[in-house]
């Protein structure tokens, strides 16, 4: 038995377009394997050479990336048809049929450019449920509530989203064109509304995602808490949060609210 | 009259403002009162694994005939089933499914909950259309009546669930087959429906709750197969010996070629004489009809 080496270069096939609605089309690129080389570092090889296999010059691949720690979300794409973040991902381990791997952009966002994506949707979906402590106001409001060692904690898992999108993009009540706001925005909703000065906000924060495209369009495939990065207790949060607008609505019913 | 303009608040329709209610209607339609008619019915279904020649069966039949508010019962599973699958099917469609990158189990579960809704319509449609409309499609024709008068003629009389439900099943494997693939599917869908909605409404709110939650349904699942399982054993082990010369004579008359179905299956047929002569012995008794 002959023991195989380790192949000394790996192709990446990335599907590439000028931007949303435009044709898109798969180029490889051939790229010579350094030891714990992740994805980000194998774009930057292609930034530096952007040959194709056939020989052809083409322009440098667009992507995004911040942290290259998995902190900030930037860098995510759908990696060998799974979505994570390629700083994160290390290429020795990803090789495919022995040699590839195939790099896409989130399919659930706009495309900016090749791998870039914007990912605004999210943020605009944090405003439109108040993610904030209300504290502003005209005088002082003195000292906050304490809160335990164990709110905090608690509260400490939802805190460590970073709006990356795997969740959504993994979501198959997710789509580029409906409203659903998917678990990233929920998990935010249960953080803010577990606050003890958050709360003020509780009841708006549940009128919002009990519209179109709230809690209710979830469909329970649970791939959200499987693909997040970050761990983030997805399905206390959408669970908790059916309960509480369900609550919710027998209150605003009888309350004669809205 | 005023003529400054004012940012409109984005107006919902009818159906948007009600959205929640009409999701949470959906769920609770799949439970009651259609999910829990279905348990009954496979219940009493099972009942013909008793080798009693259909007589408990019967028995499961007729009490379900004489039950009060019937038609009430019946409008609002009609309702209730047009409701859920009319909004299920707009669900379905409006979903992107995508077990082939992300096959995780729960996500295999929420591509079968569509695929077994759409089974279950297609399955309850010719369930219904051939057993109670008596539609027949291309020669598939099994009616299913729970009396009849003797002459064939529609009324209380002669007890014939059993062997006309035995028929329906023993008419062709790929009738058993449909029926498999069938109940699984509505058996499936409400198990794991039981499950979602759990979360939906908030009543398993962590992971281990739901966990637990599942091997609830789990067993359902099992029990509820169990029984359909029961059923389609027992219509196919049914015999057509076991049927007394009233229910041959019913047989004969409501079942195309029934004579001969009979005689097919080595059973001794009463003569038409002899049947001729017991239906106007009925109808002298009952005067006439
Ligand atoms: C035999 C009749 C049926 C029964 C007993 C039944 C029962 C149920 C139950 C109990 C649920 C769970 C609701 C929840 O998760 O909150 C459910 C969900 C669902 N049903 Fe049915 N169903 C039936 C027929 C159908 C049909 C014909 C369709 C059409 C395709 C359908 C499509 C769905 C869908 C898409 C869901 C998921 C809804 C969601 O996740 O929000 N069902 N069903
Ligand atoms: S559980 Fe709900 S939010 Fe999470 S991926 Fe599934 S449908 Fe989307
Ligand atoms: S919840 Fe997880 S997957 Fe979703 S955006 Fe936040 S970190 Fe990313
Ligand atoms: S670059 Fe920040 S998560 Fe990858």
């Amino acid at each position: 038995m002959i023991a195989s080496s380790p192949p000394k270069t790996f192709i990446l096939k990335i599907k590439r377009s000028l931007g949303e609605g435009k044709p898109s089309h798969w180029e490889s690129f051939e790229v010579p394997i350094r030891p714990s080389m992740n994805i980000i570092s194998a774009l930057q090889y292609v930034a530096a050479n952007p040959v194709t296999t056939d020989g052809k010059n083409v322009e440098p691949v667009v992507w995004d990336a911040g942290c290259l720690e998995e902190v900030c979300g930037a860098c995510t794409m759908v990696i060998n048809g799974h979505v994570r973040q390629s700083c994160s991902c290390l290429v020795a381990e990803n090789l495919q049929d022995g040699n590839t791997i195939t790099l896409e952009p989130m399919s659930k966002f706009p495309v900016v450019r090749d791998l870039w994506v914007d990912r605004q949707r999210m943020f605009d979906n944090l405003k439109k449920i108040h993610g904030w402590v209300p504290i502003d106001g005209t005088h002082d409001l003195g000292a906050g509530p304490t809160e335990t060692q164990e709110e905090q904690e608690q509260r400490y898992a939802y805190s460590r989203c970073m709006t990356c999108g795997c969740c959504l993009e993994a979501c198959p009540q997710f789509t580029k064109d409906n409203d659903f706001k998917g678990a990233q925005v929920f998990a935010q909703i249960e953080y803010f509304n577990s606050h003890a000065t958050g709360k003020e906000l509780a009841a708006e924060r549940l009128d919002v995602i009990m519209e179109p495209g709230g809690i209710t369009d979830c469909g329970n495939s649970q791939n959200c808490v499987k693909v997040c990065p970050k761990e983030l207790p997805l399905l206390d949060a959408i669970a908790s949060l059916g309960r509480k607008t369900t609550v919710h609505a027998v209150k605003r019913f009888f309350s004669g609210k809205k | 009259m005023s003529a400054t303009p004012t940012a409109a608040p984005p107006q919902l329709s009818l159906i948007e403002r009600h959205h929640f209610l009409l999701r949470r209607l959906h769920s609770l339609s799949g439970i009651v009162p259609v999910g829990l008619f279905v348990i009954f019915h496979l219940f009493t279904n099972a009942q013909m694994i008793w080798p009693d020649a259909g007589a408990t069966f019967q028995h499961e039949v007729d009490f379900i005939h004489s039950m009060p508010a019937l038609l009430f019962i019946e409008i609002s599973l009609w309702v209730g089933i047009g409701f859920h699958a009319a909004l299920g099917l707009v669900y379905t469609f409006t979903g992107q499914g995508n077990v082939k990158n992300y096959s995780y189990s729960a996500n295999l579960r929420y591509t079968l909950q569509r695929i077994t809704g759409i089974l279950a319509l297609i399955f309850i449609f010719f369930h219904i259309a051939t057993l109670r409309w008596r539609w027949d499609f291309f020669g598939w024709f099994t009616p299913f009546y729970g009396q009849l008068k003797i002459d064939g003629s529609y009324g209380k009389g002669v007890p014939m669930s059993m062997p006309l439900t035995a028929y329906a099943l023993q008419y062709s494997w790929i009738v058993v087959l449909f029926y498999v693939i069938g109940v699984a599917s509505v058996v499936y869908h409400w198990a794991n429906g039981l499950w979602t909605a759990a979360i939906s409404w908030g009543l398993t709110i962590t992971p281990k709750a739901q966990q637990r939650w599942g091997a609830v349904c789990l067993l359902l699942f099992i029990a509820l197969t169990a029984f359909w399982g029961a059923a389609i054993y027992g219509a196919l082990a049914y015999s057509y010996q076991e049927m007394t010369t009233d229910q041959k004579i019913v047989f004969m008359e409501v079942i195309p070629d029934g004579r001969e179905v009979l005689i097919d299956h080595g059973v001794e047929v009463p003569s038409e004489a002899e049947a001729e002569r017991r239906q106007m012995e009925y109808a002298a008794s009952h005067g006439g009809s």
